[in-house]
């Protein structure tokens, strides 16, 4: 067993501790015996205690493991495609794509509610970055990172100014919307996760197979090139890959970043420049993020709750900073 | 059509100006408004003065709505939110009315200017300082409008009784007939539906209700000490729960995970009307587990609650009613 | 005829071509000055207006819309124009890249994020919001130079950067409004958005004179930025101190930036495009900030009008700029490319 087999068996147990805290602590007091009996099917079915940790938690937790996995993947995916140490969904529009059909389902369909638009929010991520990358493609050498990225804020300031007059003009647009921004995993539950965990795991399988061509790709792409690589190829399957995980993450659970952007850096830390090793050192390292600071924010407040979104920004602030004056993102 | 109304103004204005004033036709049906002087002592404790009684008269959404519920129609309205959609301007005909703003912070002066305002009529807010339509954050022409005529306004808060006689004697010291018995149906109206509510709640002594407001995230719950309606309640003797931890940045609510949605259980659950619907319980009870937990909740003993927009008797009578049905057909003991 | 007549004939025509075109320019932005004053629900007369403005006449109801109304909306449009062109232009001849605008490498949003802090956390407004909006502009400059400018700032390298920046700074304004309780929150939207209707008058004011020292100063800071044009290498031979002046002109276009937000809020694209489009009119003669600072004005005054009156709605200035701004961007993307100046 290598060293970093090792790591990554060690941080696949620590995943499941997390995620047994993220089941057993919350805004609720509830012992642990009495979870332990719900969980085993033993426990009053029909009190408050249970339904809280069968139908709220649990659900809750899988689709933390769920999204934190994609987030993680999504945002190594596109740093080492796009060649970019600073590269997140964010920066290729998706929150901006997935905000404007919100906004759009709210104002001209009148839908309402979470569960509903998770599916114009999915639309929408993948229209964004499809766009994004049809943008960035035009012209003689395709779809660089600069251009990619460029095109990312230009595709964000201009659904963002769409997006902008179309609230301004309807109260409850604004609402719904000031609701969706908040990235959290709170009052989501089954058929949330049953909608999109079938695309979060095709994804997190598919991105396994990336690892290689990324490694490739990192060298450069006259060397990509050079070692037999399709570069325009391999980009297009690796930006799918993105649209799909990072699409159906944000539709699930709005805006998360940080957690795209910080584990990748961490995971490179931990295990090398190897793709092959950031790519599932980020798809659990991620999830063990994403959940811990759940967790902290169920607890912190309660019988309030802090969303995870701004969990993750008061505690992601201060460990990209300090990535950034280590210098590894320099080196990325 | 915008090129003709903005002719249209342009043109009343200079020749009003002409004219000073002086041959008027009153738009308000106050016709009969004594010549003045007039001075009105509003929620801020200031005392404003004119030398005539003022009759062309901007007012807020709900206040415009006080005041045509008194036989004053005012010249211009400004609301928070399109006419269409506001509670209290819905089902009223506003005819003649100049509509200078339909969305928070933004009031259209230049047209509010062009109907020469002799008095503004806006809540005065206590806690911010400042009349609807002029708090901090706004756009800085809105704010504008107050060097336009004076402003009054009825202190906000602490009571819907007190804002809807706040706004009989406004109307009365402006000229209207508020005896009049076509007008003061609606306050007799209101003063029968009280002692109804008051009957229907005491002959339930250990009924308890609680003001809740269901989202995506989390379920909020109403502080009435900042809720005016849910203070009148209290005082007509039904026992609206005090939340024990109210949010301290926002002391309107305290909220609660959905973790934690059965942290009280009243008898009544008293429904924010801006997403209150028939079917909203059931949905909500599909939706979120933890929904039919609370007792209530589970019994579908919930009745819309006004929040924090009601003006007049008027509306006031028609929603006691609604509460009073609820009370009369609430369980005082399912939530024990 | 000797090579230093040819020389000097060329700077002849090139001066010439400057004047006129920032002359017209400014005779452009004058006249949309006094348009935006003229349109509204009482439309008025340039006469009537120009009148007013220069108390010649007094009428109540006329200088009541003019002066009260409209002027600090209009005097907000022309003075938030000008500082984002000029600002604009600077950094893009500073980075020597046509997308190095303020608002695409982090500035903008480090003066909106401050703002936001101040409004939503500390309760302020006024002056204080600028003065956080200028501290939180140099703060962002500041890590934009430590992250980036060690390997020169002329490569892509600062713009991805400062990409990167920018979206960071954007998720933490998505959560200092999440944290925004109603009332707040309803005042941080407003602001968020963009709008030179919502200028506070103090805020203005700052700006107005800043500007006034600014802009001159800048633009007398134009040769040394010609120099540094040329290269570093060759501007040392001139003798110029290449680091101070380069120093000096970000700091004025900083802090530009800075009181534009905190006057207007963040108005995207006014920055990124004034500059590119003067320097078409000015042909040869092109990097002139005066230039790029009257187009910046015209550009806004012209999306304010856009944004008030040409919507079925009154819009914030914001949505114009950006809904107008993004084509043009992928535009520039596209040119850029062509050139072979991508990747």
């Amino acid at each position: 067993m290598t060293r970093r087999t090792l790591g990554l068996a060690l941080l696949g147990g620590v995943l499941a501790v997390v995620a047994f805290l993220s089941i057993t602590l919350g805004s609720r007091d509830i012992g642990l015996s009495e979870v332990l009996r719900a969980l085993g099917g033993t426990g009053d079915t029909g009190s408050t205690n249970s339904t809280v940790t069968l139908e709220l938690r649990v659900p809750r937790t899988l689709l933390g493991i769920l999204v934190g996995a994609a987030l993680g993947v999504a945002g190594a995916v596109l740093q080492g495609v796009t060649r970019n140490p600073l590269a997140d969904a964010g920066i290729m529009g998706i929150n901006s794509g997935a905000a404007v059909f919100v906004v759009f389902a709210v104002t001209v369909l009148g839908v309402r509610g979470a569960g509903v638009y998770v599916w114009f929010a999915f639309a929408g991520a993948i229209g964004a970055l499809v766009l994004v990358y049809a943008v960035a493609s035009l012209g003689r050498e395709g779809a660089t990172p600069i251009k990619l990225a460029l095109a990312g804020a230009a595709v964000t300031a201009g659904l963002g100014s769409l997006t902008t007059g179309i609230v301004m003009t309807n109260v409850d647009a604004l609402n719904e919307l000031r609701f969706w921004q908040v990235g959290s995993l709170a009052g989501r539950y089954y058929p949330v996760l049953t909608g999109v965990a079938p695309f979060l795991i095709l994804g997190l399988i598919a991105s396994l197979g990336l690892g290689r061509v990324l490694n490739g790709l990192a060298l450069g792409e006259d060397v990509a090139r050079g070692l037999g690589q399709r570069v325009g190829l391999t980009r297009a399957a690796a930006f799918a890959v993105v649209a799909v995980l990072a699409g159906a993450a944000t539709a699930a659970c709005g805006p998360i970043v940080f957690v795209g952007l910080v584990v990748p850096h961490v995971a490179r830390f931990l295990c090398g420049p190897d793709y092959r090793w950031i790519l599932p050192y980020s798809m659990l390292l991620a999830p063990i993020a994403l959940l811990l600071a759940d967790v902290l924010g169920r607890i912190l407040v309660a019988p309030d709750e802090l969303q995870v979104g701004v969990v993750l920004g008061v505690i992601g602030a201060p460990v990209f900073v300090g990535i950034v004056r280590y210098g590894r993102m320099a080196e990325a | 059509m915008r090129a003709w109304r903005t002719f249209l103004t342009v043109a009343i204005l200079s020749v009003a100006l002409t004219a000073c004033g002086a041959e008027d036709t009153p738009t308000s049906s106050a016709s009969a408004a004594p010549a003045g002087p007039w001075s009105f002592t509003d929620g801020s404790g200031k005392e404003v003065k004119a030398d005539q009684t003022p009759t062309r008269i901007i007012a807020h959404a709900g206040e415009a709505a006080a005041l045509i519920s008194f036989g004053i129609k005012p010249v211009g309205i400004y609301s928070d939110e399109p006419v269409k959609t506001d509670p209290n301007l819905k089902n009223l005909d506003l005819t003649g009315i100049e509509i200078l703003g339909e969305e928070w912070g933004k009031i259209d002066v230049e047209k509010a200017a062009s109907l020469r305002p002799d008095l503004i009529v806006a809540d005065w807010w206590p806690a911010e300082k400042a009349n609807s339509g002029l708090e901090e954050g706004v756009d800085e022409k809105s704010k504008k409008i107050a060097e336009l005529a004076p402003i009054v306004g009825i202190s906000q808060g602490k009571s819907i009784v007190e804002l809807a006689e706040g706004y009989e004697a406004l109307a009365k010291s402006l000229g209207a007939k508020v005896d009049d018995p076509a007008i003061a149906a609606n306050k007799k109206r209101f003063e029968e539906s009280v002692a109804k509510f008051k009957a229907a709640v005491a002959a339930k002594p250990n009924l308890t209700a609680l003001a809740m407001s269901p989202s995506d995230d989390k379920v909020y719950v109403a502080n009435p000490e900042y809720a005016p309606e849910l203070l009148d309640f209290q005082k007509f003797g039904l026992q609206v729960i005090n939340p024990d931890t109210p949010d301290p940045g926002f002391p309107y609510w305290e909220n609660l995970s959905w973790e934690n949605a059965d942290k009280y259980q009243p008898d009544l659950i008293l429904w924010d009307s801006r997403n209150y619907t028939d079917k909203a319980n059931a949905e909500w009870g599909a939706k979120q587990p933890t929904w039919f937990k609370i007792k209530a909740a589970q019994a579908g003993a919930t009745v819309s609650w006004p929040a924090f927009w009601m003006h007049t008797y008027g509306d006031f009578a028609t929603e006691l009613d609604k509460l009073t049905t609820a009370v009369t057909a609430a369980n005082e003991n399912i939530g024990s | 005829m000797s090579t230093t007549d040819t020389l000097r004939a060329t700077r002849r025509r090139r001066g010439l071509r400057s004047v006129t075109v920032t002359t017209a320019l400014a005779a452009v932005a004058a006249g949309l000055f006094v348009f935006t004053m003229m349109a509204g629900s009482m439309r008025l007369t340039a006469t009537e207006v120009v009148m007013s403005v220069l108390h010649l006449r007094t009428d109540p109801s006329v200088d009541f819309v003019v002066l009260g109304l409209r002027l600090p909306t209009a005097l907000t449009g022309l003075t938030v124009g000008l500082a984002l062109g000029a600002s604009g232009t600077i950094f893009q001849q500073l980075l020597r890249n046509p997308l190095a605008s303020p608002d695409f490498v982090g500035i903008t949003s480090g003066a909106g994020l401050a703002a936001i802090t101040g409004i939503v956390l500390l309760h302020l407004g006024g002056l204080w919001i600028s003065g956080l909006a200028l501290a939180g502009a140099l703060v962002a400059a500041t890590i934009m130079y430590l992250l980036a400018w060690r390997d020169g700032v002329s490569g892509y390298r600062f713009i991805l950067i400062g990409i990167g920046v920018a979206v960071f700074l954007d998720g933490l304004i998505g959560y200092m409004l999440t944290r925004a309780q109603l009332f707040e929150a309803r005042q941080a939207m407003h602001w968020l958005t963009g709008s030179v209707g919502q200028a506070d008058t103090h805020e203005l004011q700052l700006l107005s004179y800043a500007l006034l020292v600014l802009l001159p100063l800048a633009v007398l800071l134009q040769r040394q930025l010609r120099a540094l044009e040329l290269g570093d290498d060759t501007a040392r031979a001139l003798g110029t101190r290449t680091e101070a002046s380069r120093a000096a002109l970000l700091a004025v276009a900083v802090i530009l930036v800075a009181l534009a937000v905190a006057v207007a809020g963040p108005i995207v694209f006014v920055a990124l495009i004034a500059g590119p489009v003067a320097n078409r009119l000015l042909g040869p003669a092109a990097g002139g900030i005066a230039a790029a600072a009257l187009t910046g004005a015209a550009l806004l005054l012209t999306a304010d009008l856009v944004a008030v009156h040409l919507m079925p709605t009154p819009l914030p200035t914001g949505v114009v700029t950006g809904a107008v701004g993004a084509p043009y961007l992928l535009w520039l993307l596209a040119t850029t490319n062509r050139r072979g100046a991508g990747g």
